[in-house]
């Protein structure tokens, strides 16, 4: 809301005699006019996130406490908390290994695309051309998930690419995507590929921001290469460094198109993933509370995990 | 000039909250079925996956030959891809648009009745249809005994064999009894020397739910086992027939025959597996892959056990039912009994223009006097063994949690196939999961 009166004004209409009320009365409207034409500025705004963020949350919550099949509104019969114990009896895939899974993912993905960024985003601000390098890395990103997918699982097949080369060295042949001990690692790989030129944009922006001066001083003091890497730049980075875990900490942990492509969770439940077992449990088996307890439980691992990373960001002197 | 407030008419607030609202009712109202006016036809709604190719084409045909010749009910077709089909099912019903008249795949019949979609078959139709079709075609339209709609498309599933790769491996027929199944699949089976298949004895592919599930629920049925109990609220497939099943799939793995990572559907056509287990609809692909090597395909009956044991396997279909939301149930009953059981003259053969439809797009219906007349002479002979199990085929289970039942069943046996569970444990596995989850779905 405008507040347009001034500080002076502000206090003379505090301490004006009774007597002056029917123009204090006309200051109120016109604040009152004022809030209502600031509301209406708003109300796009608050009608766009009331429909698409908070109805359905709140459809949402209700249905993690309910059953529903998802065809009539009508039919939405509470459960209590049935749906969230279900997700956790014996029996259930939900914690292991689907959530197992899930962390996995993540982790992987973020520990391979934080690595590559940073070797990437350093290598890159040596070198002349930066913005076509930049450009290089950043073409996943503009790609479809469902083409990168397909590319690296024919890449994957036992007579693609990957094996190909592997053949020439002389190596036999795996399956890749077939066998469940590398079927998960396989998919972090071209995860952490598709999303490393996002974590490179943001790193190389970083690197730009570190004075010339902390590197001009080791160069005279005589560290060597690593030493400045280790000393100035990592530290350096880490606001990039946090922006980077964090968000793509969320895109792993929310991941879904990527696995659906290329394994369907499977061999097994090898890459079974938290959200590709909403997406069935709603759309294949109709079990609208059930995806809808474990949107809950994913929502409060995504929580905890960014919480947990602002807190070892802050301790190491990050004022996130 | 200003106006004075206080005095009558729509204000900005009113204005303000009666677009929004104008806008929700104009976009939330429900289709136009017809003009509503006296004396302007009615029209109906068919959703279905016939969405591209012939098999749209197939279904225009009779539809449009329904709308020249019916002036009071009109019929009008939507279609979306298979994948999209049931979540369409569920976004349009939940709007308040669900079609008059619905194609579900019988699997979720289960689940679509249990949610309220589907309106039983007035007595005429349900007892024309008990009297029209098949066991596994009427039971795959039934849900606890009452009949939902009438069946379509019925798939059986076979063994599909390539002639060359079976003579060159000095094999003189398609095997009839599992242990000659496992002497043809091993004899060949051939590798280069990275390990790479180069030719599959007998293809278990994790392509997808046909593929793994269906050809283990065909060998299980032609076992004489079961998927699931009789009431359909808990699996069976820890019995021996099952048992047996997963040991058979699982040397076939462990010994190099199968190599469960290969796509079957190309490698197939490619000349590069000897054998699989699918259903009826892949020959009109294979012709079209294959050219003339289609001529090298050859179609027998799903192996038994032993010699001398009873025949089965596994039949899967869908069926077009009608909407418990639709506000013309007869009129769509009436077109679905003119378009199931109405005649007309299809290769010589009268059958029903259903039949006609299905056949010629290499499908079959569940009508075994149509199948007969309009696969008879002249017709691909690979398709008579699918027409011959309409009459022993086991319908696929499609009791409320169906779906899920057979995505967890479909997870164990891929991870037996990859080492990652034994015969027993993925035995005992899929019991506990589909327990589990099933006993939630009633």
């Amino acid at each position: 809301m405008v507040n347009t009166l001034t500080p002076e004004a502000a206090e003379r209409a505090a301490h004006r005699p009774r007597s002056l009320a029917p123009a204090a009365g006309r200051h109120g409207r016109a604040r009152r006019r004022q809030a209502v034409v600031a509301y209406l500025f708003l109300a796009p705004t608050l009608l766009f996130f009331a429909v698409f963020l908070v109805l359905p949350l709140g459809f949402a919550l209700l249905l993690s406490m309910s059953r529903w099949t998802g065809f009539r509104l009508g039919d939405i019969d509470p459960v209590g908390l049935d749906n969230f114990t279900g997700l956790f009896a014996d029996g259930s895939t939900f914690l292991a290994p689907i959530l197992t899974n899930t962390l996995l993912f993540a982790l992987g993905t973020v520990a391979l695309a934080l690595a590559g960024s940073v070797l990437v985003a350093t290598c890159i601000d040596r070198l002349r051309f930066q913005g076509l390098w930049r450009t290089l890395y950043f073409l996943p990103i503009v790609t479809t998930v469902v083409a990168v997918g397909n590319v690296w699982k024919y890449m994957y097949e036992p007579g693609g690419l990957v094996n190909g080369v592997l053949n020439a060295l002389g190596l036999g042949s795996t399956a890749f995507l077939q066998d469940p001990d590398t079927a998960l690692p396989s998919v972090v790989v071209v995860q952490a590929w598709a999303t490393v030129g996002s974590a490179i944009l943001v790193l190389t922006a970083g690197l730009k921001s570190v004075p010339q001066a902390y590197y001009e001083a080791a160069a005279l003091d005589g560290a060597g290469p690593v030493t400045v890497f280790r000393r100035i730049t990592l530290p350096l980075l880490r606001p990039s460094l946090l922006f980077v875990c964090i968000t793509q900490f969320l895109s792993g942990l929310q991941s879904f198109a990527l696995i659906n492509v290329m394994t369907k969770g499977g061999p097994g439940d090898a890459t079974d993933v938290a959200a590709l077992e909403m997406y069935r449990q709603a759309f294949s088996y109709g079990d609208w509370g059930t995806a809808s307890a474990a949107a809950f439980v994913l929502f409060l691992v995504v929580l905890a995990v960014t919480l947990a990373q602002l807190w070892f960001f802050r301790r190491k002197g990050e004022d996130a | 000039m200003r106006r004075p407030s206080g005095t009558g008419g729509p204000s900005r607030r009113h204005f303000a909250l009666a677009l929004p609202s104008a806008l929700l009712v104009s976009g939330c109202a429900g289709p136009r079925r017809g003009s509503g006016r006296p004396g302007d036809p009615i029209v109906l709604t068919l959703l279905s996956h016939y969405a591209s190719g012939e098999l749209k084409e197939a279904l225009r045909g009779p539809v449009d030959e329904w709308n020249a010749t019916h002036d009071r009910v009109k019929v009008r077709t939507k279609a979306v891809e298979f994948t999209d089909l049931l979540t369409t099912f569920m976004v349009r019903q939940a709007a308040g648009q669900g079609a008059d008249i619905l194609h579900p795949y019988c699997l979720w019949n289960g689940q679509l009745v249990r949610a309220g979609v589907l309106r039983p078959a007035p007595p005429g139709h349900a007892e024309e249809i008990r009297r029209g079709y098949g066991r596994a075609a009427v039971a795959s339209a039934s849900v606890g005994g009452t009949v939902y709609g009438y069946p379509t498309e019925v798939q059986t599933y076979a063994l599909y064999y390539n002639r060359r790769l079976l003579r060159e491996a000095g094999v003189a027929g398609p095997p009839r009894t599992w242990p000659e199944l496992e002497d043809t699949a091993y004899r060949t089976t051939r590798r280069d020397r990275y390990g790479n298949t180069l030719v599959q004895g007998f293809g278990l592919s994790t392509a997808d739910d046909s593929t793994t599930v269906g050809q283990t629920l065909a060998l299980l049925n032609a076992a004489g086992g079961s998927f699931v109990s009789g009431d359909g609220r808990r699996t069976v497939i820890d019995s021996p027939a099952g048992r047996a099943v997963f040991a058979l799939e699982h040397r076939l793995v462990a010994r190099g025959a199968s190599d469960p990572g290969v796509n079957v559907y190309q490698a197939f056509a490619s000349g590069q597996v000897a054998m699989v287990v699918s259903a009826g609809w892949w020959t009109g692909s294979l012709k079209s892959l294959m050219g003339k090597d289609y001529g090298d395909v050859g179609v027998a009956p799903v192996p038994v056990p032993a010699a001398g044991d009873e025949r089965a396997t596994l039949a899967t279909g869908f069926m077009l039912g009608v909407n418990t939301a639709s506000e013309h149930p007869d009129a769509a009953w009436e077109f679905l009994r003119w378009l199931n059981a109405g005649r007309v003259r299809g290769r010589g053969a009268p059958a029903t223009r259903m039949s006609v439809l299905q056949v010629s797009v290499g499908s079959l219906t569940g009508r075994a006097d149509d199948m007969r007349g309009l696969l008879g002479e002249g017709s691909d002979p690979n398709l008579r063994p699918f027409r011959d199990a309409l009459a022993y085929a086991v319908p696929e289970p499609n009791g409320p949690g169906a779906q899920q039942a057979k995505s967890l069943l479909r997870k164990n046996i891929e991870a037996l196939w990859t080492g990652q569970q034994s015969v027993d444990e993925a035995l005992r596995t899929t019991r506990r999961q589909v327990d589990q989850e099933v006993s939630r779905s009633w």
